[in-house]
């Protein structure tokens, strides 16, 4: 459609109008925009990298300690490695949370729960997977009683290893994970 | 004070033809076999005549060559003496039934759910045969049988099956192995822990009372299980515990890792204190190949098992406050901060800030590092300055006492009977410390104080915490006066093949009395490493205690038992 | 400048409903960006000092050294969340229980005075409303939050939520009362109810005539707000979170800010009424003199806030029927002799 078809005007008017772009969509076509071209015009646009850059810097966290580094955790969020620098608080509640950190060994027992509890979180949402034990079952990777393959459950954006990993890893898988949340290169495609 | 050899001959002189087998190890072990028809009396005397009132665990074996099972009762005393009785039941392998000691002793109840659900030993007359650690679909097909053929089992995430049950929630179902399909184990019969819902319609006489989770997701504890309350308004009225949501089967896999290798696993099991745990395990492999430790080692042991009590301590007691005052209370960042210091000292000298996988059997790992004891010295006197303004800070603070006071208390006896150590007994008033009673590498030598409270409630929990920690910054100097020069390791070389034997080995835990039962037959692997966690037996003790009290001491109690569900579930 | 105060004043006094219907708009446009921002500052601040207490840094990433822009960015991952609604959640209540609180805050804001201009040796109140019986009307505005807190907890089908709502309801009835009888001792003794006529009549600071007063409305002031020692609606450990739960997304940060630009617009209601408002020596320089009354009000509600921060992470939370223990059997027969001082010292100084 271009403008001529709802205003009369000079044709030398309507073509210049159709030359016009706003964030590399012509404006003629954005005029009659439906919700999808808005959507398209926020995907390719720079007010992403707005929403990216808030929902970088402000990552809150479910508190849920499951194994040995679920104590690192604890002294994660505390005094001495801060992860409050970065706006990263734990919440109690997964209605309010982006992160879910996945510390320790899922057991056969605990994997529905955590899948509801994964359920739960609200969209855009991430998974880090701390230590041996979430990423592959850890040195129990042949017991009856361990899920191995917690990447096929949950899609996991940062694998951090060690067993269990010192805070300051932590640390830098969140800085990781921040660094793909602006890139958009996260499992999700935000 | 009896001694053991008292013990068996007064038992043989009262039930001629009850003892089957003796073995008298020392003056504080007995082994005997005792036939499974007069376990009962047996049991009964020695807890009414000989005071053996502390039932310490059971655990089962599986005799696959000889085709019998066998369940071993370990019985300890409170403090009448230091004997400790290992009976051993044997039942044949078909039909494998012995009688529950339930009735005698109140916390046999999970020890006997545990041994039935991996073993499929009938325990006759317990009252509540539900599983306990394993969920539905592992249920009858008893992992921890020598011919279990569901184990090693690599691809268990990726047979699962997504499905809805009957009470509408997602489920998911994980089919057997197909080497248990083909060997033709899988039961078709499966018992288990009532649902939500079948609890719901069991228990709410009521409109006003409903059944609310606080777990297996919440901060209380490091380590998911499952607590449901059943409230009326802000009371409440009975409580329901379920575990196994962390149960990874160590005893299993240890059985077919290399005795070495079994170390690490270890650390795993009560990961906030692995040292007490390590020190376990290698102190009962000691006592199979009759090992001598030196002394620096012996030292060194002493100094770091201490050291990763204060900062057990300070872990237990700072997650505590977060459950009473908010996250965002500043003493528990402090403590956080000062185990720092504690942490950076293991670290010098183990490499590790968690699991440490540091004893050895006959030494230790490395030597201390140069200059340890004037790194730890100004820690230890920082540490004494840092705990008596915590206690003095606590005490005079009115709104801790609302809280904490009378809050959750234990009776010495109902401690006793429900078979609690650690902290928890000692602060209802009994002074029952493992490193006392039962004393290993230099604690005869050693001047301390057993710190016990007055009224087993909360804040007496947490004060003797506290108090301890004062407590292991003295043992820690006066090792660091008295260290000598020497080898870290015993010269005899530690064979590949441990020869056959069985051991009991106790430590004092931070969390309680801790012990490991390891068997060999003559292989480089264990046969049976049977652990006797301290939180186990606190845990049992929390539904009792939490009738009749708010929703907020809920917290506070479970809180206070500074517990580690990972050692509970192992 | 006086020419503009002259055109205005007889431009009031001519057109009084217009006039009233102009500051209406624009105050309302004004305050409510004013008050939000303020919340995003509260929040930074508390952050930064619940940190400092503790030994670590707060927010110092995101906006450069200070962390600034930290709100900012959660406002705005606040709004970019995906919108839950339980299914068996009560819907329009759910819906409306953020904008009642945010309506309960801006009713509080259209009365209060912010502050006041010094021109010319008189003193302009800075204020939307300025109503005769302002001081009762805020204090109970205030306590509007408890209806939305209720509303919250009630529609959201969840257990948790359920009770956060009973607890925010009993300890909100238990504190109102003491809180309203504090706010009618100040009155008798500044023989007025209105708030700026409350500061003008300050010469001795209620906090020193009337120190039981003081102390029981702050206490009162702590548990309507919702912060710790009081904070059972919301306990994070026993009830995961309380009343607010199921939200999430926008919602939730609605719910969130609120109460802290309740605890805002409270803090300044305390320093109105007990600590001299806006009274303080006025600093000589040109431009400063003239908003010397604002700098003063920012600084007393500065140490207010930063008082409650240090409340919260020194002290321990109660429980709930400690809590309702303490206002019926401590605070409000306190109230009542903080009643009968004030009257007998009013007629006093009278």
């Amino acid at each position: 459609m271009g403008i001529s078809d709802v205003i009369p005007v000079p044709v030398a008017v309507d073509e210049e109008i159709e030359k016009w772009t706003i964030f590399g969509q012509p404006v003629a076509e954005v005029w009659f925009t439906t919700t999808q071209k808005i959507h398209e015009i926020i995907e390719m646009g720079p007010i992403k990298n707005i929403f990216n850059w808030g929902r970088k810097n402000s990552i809150y966290f479910l508190m849920q300690p499951m194994g040995c580094c679920g104590v690192e955790m604890f002294v994660f969020g505390a005094a001495p490695y801060d992860s409050d620098r970065f706006g990263c608080i734990p919440r109690n509640t997964p209605r309010q949370t982006d992160v879910m950190i996945i510390s320790g060994y899922i057991t056969r027992k605990y994997l529905p729960v955590f899948k509801s509890l994964w359920e739960q979180m609200p969209e855009p949402k991430w998974c880090v997977a701390i230590g041996e034990c979430a990423i592959s079952g850890g040195p129990f990777y042949d017991s009856y009683n361990i899920i191995q393959n917690t990447a096929d459950y949950f899609p996991i954006d940062v694998f951090i290893p060690g067993c269990p990993p010192r805070p300051e890893q932590f640390l830098e898988g969140l800085i990781n994970l921040q660094e793909k949340i602006k890139q958009r290169k996260d499992k999700r495609g935000y | 004070m009896t001694t053991a050899s008292e013990v068996l001959s007064s038992l043989q002189s009262t039930f001629p033809g009850a003892v089957l087998e003796s073995r008298v190890e020392s003056d504080r072990r007995l082994w005997a076999t005792i036939d499974s028809a007069k376990l009962l009396d047996v049991c009964k005397y020695l807890r009414d005549k000989l005071n053996f009132d502390h039932y310490s665990g059971a655990g089962g074996l599986d005799w696959i060559a000889r085709k019998e099972m066998e369940v071993v009762e370990i019985m300890a005393s409170h403090g009448s003496h230091q004997v400790v009785a290992m009976l051993k039941v044997k039942t044949p392998r078909d039909n494998p039934s012995v009688p529950s000691l339930a009735g005698l002793f109140w916390n046999a109840n999970w020890y006997e759910r545990e041994a039935w659900e991996m073993f499929g030993i009938n325990f006759e007359g317990h009252p509540e045969p539900y599983p306990l650690l394993l969920g539905e679909d592992l249920v009858g097909v008893w992992p921890w049988r020598k011919d279990f053929k569901g184990y090693p089992d690599l691809t268990t995430g990726q047979r699962a099956v997504e499905r809805i049950n009957p009470q509408g929630y997602m489920q998911y179902y994980i089919p057997p192995t197909p080497a248990e399909i083909e060997a033709g184990t899988v039961p078709k019969e499966r018992p288990k822990y009532p649902s939500l819902r079948e609890r719901e319609e069991r228990d709410i006489k009521s409109d006003s009372e409903m059944i609310m989770h606080m777990g297996p997701q919440h901060a209380m504890v490091p380590g998911p299980f499952l607590l449901d309350v059943l409230v009326e308004g802000e009371r409440v009225k009975k409580a329901y515990l379920d575990l196994g949501y962390i149960h990874k089967g160590i005893e299993k896999i240890m059985e077919n890792r290399t005795w070495l290798q079994g170390i690490t696993y270890t650390d795993r099991m009560c990961y906030v204190a692995s040292l007490s745990n390590n020190e376990c395990y290698c102190g009962a492999v000691e006592k199979i190949l009759g090992l001598e430790v030196p002394e620096r080692a012996q030292y060194i042991r002493v100094i770091l098992e201490e050291l990763s009590r204060i900062q057990s301590h300070l872990i237990g007691t700072g997650e505590f406050l977060t459950l009473i005052a908010g996250v965002g209370y500043a003493p528990w960042q402090y403590m956080i901060i000062d185990r720092e210091s504690i942490i950076s000292l293991i670290e010098s000298v183990t490499g590790a800030r968690l699991t440490h996988t540091f004893v050895r059997f006959g030494g230790v790992r490395n030597d201390l590092p140069e200059g340890f004891a004037e790194k730890c010295r100004p820690v230890m006197d920082y540490m004494r300055s840092r705990i008596n303004e915590f206690i003095a800070l606590f005490e005079q603070d009115p709104i801790y006492h609302l809280r904490m006071d009378n809050v959750g208390s234990i009776t010495p006896e109902t401690g006793k009977r429900m078979g609690a150590s650690g902290p928890v007994l000692r602060a209802t008033g009994v002074a029952y410390d493992m490193r006392k009673e039962d004393p290993i590498l230099l604690y005869p030598d050693l001047d301390f104080k057993v710190i016990t409270g007055t009224k087993g409630d909360c804040h007496d929990r947490i004060d003797v915490r506290l108090r301890e920690i004062l407590e292991s910054i003295h043992i820690i100097e006066q090792c660091l006066d008295r260290i000598p020069a020497g080898p870290i390791k015993t010269e005899a070389k530690i064979p590949k093949k441990i020869p056959a034997g069985e051991a009991y080995y106790r430590v004092e835990d931070p969390r309680g009395e801790m012990g490991m039962y390891v068997v060999s037959d003559g292989g480089d692997k264990p046969y049976r490493v049977k652990v006797r966690g301290p939180f186990y037996a606190t845990f049992q003790t929390l539904p009792p205690l939490l009738e009749g009290v708010y929703i907020a001491d809920v917290v506070a109690i479970a809180g206070s038992m500074d517990g580690c569900p990972s050692e509970a579930d192992r | 400048m006086d020419g503009i105060i002259e055109s205005i004043t007889q431009f009031a006094t001519q057109e009084p409903g217009l006039f009233a219907l102009i500051i209406g708009i624009v105050g309302a446009a004004v305050i409510s960006g004013v008050v939000n921002i303020g919340a995003m500052f509260v929040i930074w601040g508390e952050r930064k000092v619940l940190g400092d207490f503790a030994g670590r840094y707060g927010p110092n990433r995101v906006g450069g050294r200070w962390g600034i822009l930290q709100l900012g960015a959660d406002a705005i991952k606040f709004f970019t969340k995906e919108d839950i609604i339980p299914t068996k959640a009560d819907k329009a209540v759910y819906v409306w229980a953020p904008i009642v609180a945010s309506m309960a805050t801006m009713l509080v804001a259209a009365a209060i005075p912010f502050g006041a201009l010094h021109i010319n040796g008189k003193d302009y109140p800075l204020v939307v409303a300025n109503m005769d019986i302002s001081a009762f009307y805020v204090e109970a505005a205030l306590s509007l939050m408890s209806i939305a807190i209720f509303m919250a907890g009630y529609s959201s089908n969840n257990k948790y939520s359920m009770l956060g709502a009973f607890r925010g309801i009993a300890r909100m009835i238990a504190y109102e009362v003491p809180m309203g009888i504090c706010v009618i001792a100040v009155a008798i003794m500044a023989h007025s109810l209105n708030l700026v006529e409350i500061v003008q009549s300050q010469t001795l600071w209620y906090a020193f005539a009337q120190p039981l007063g003081f102390v029981i409305f702050l206490i009162a002031l702590i548990t309507d707000l919702g912060r710790i020692p009081f904070d059972q609606s919301e306990a994070e450990e026993e009830i995961i979170s309380g009343y607010n739960t199921e939200y999430s997304g926008i919602r939730f940060g609605l719910l969130y800010f609120q109460e802290y630009i309740s605890a805002l617009l409270g803090s300044i209601l305390l320093t109105l009424l007990f600590l001299g408002g806006w009274q303080g020596p006025i600093i000589p320089i040109p431009i400063l003199d003239i908003i010397s009354p604002l700098i003063w009000l920012f600084m007393k509600v500065v140490i207010v806030l930063w008082f409650f921060v240090w409340v919260r992470s020194s002290l321990f939370r109660l429980r709930i029927d400690q809590v309702t223990d303490l206002g019926w059997k401590w605070m409000l027969p306190l109230s009542l002799l903080n009643l009968g001082w004030a009257v007998l010292i009013g007629s006093y100084f009278a």
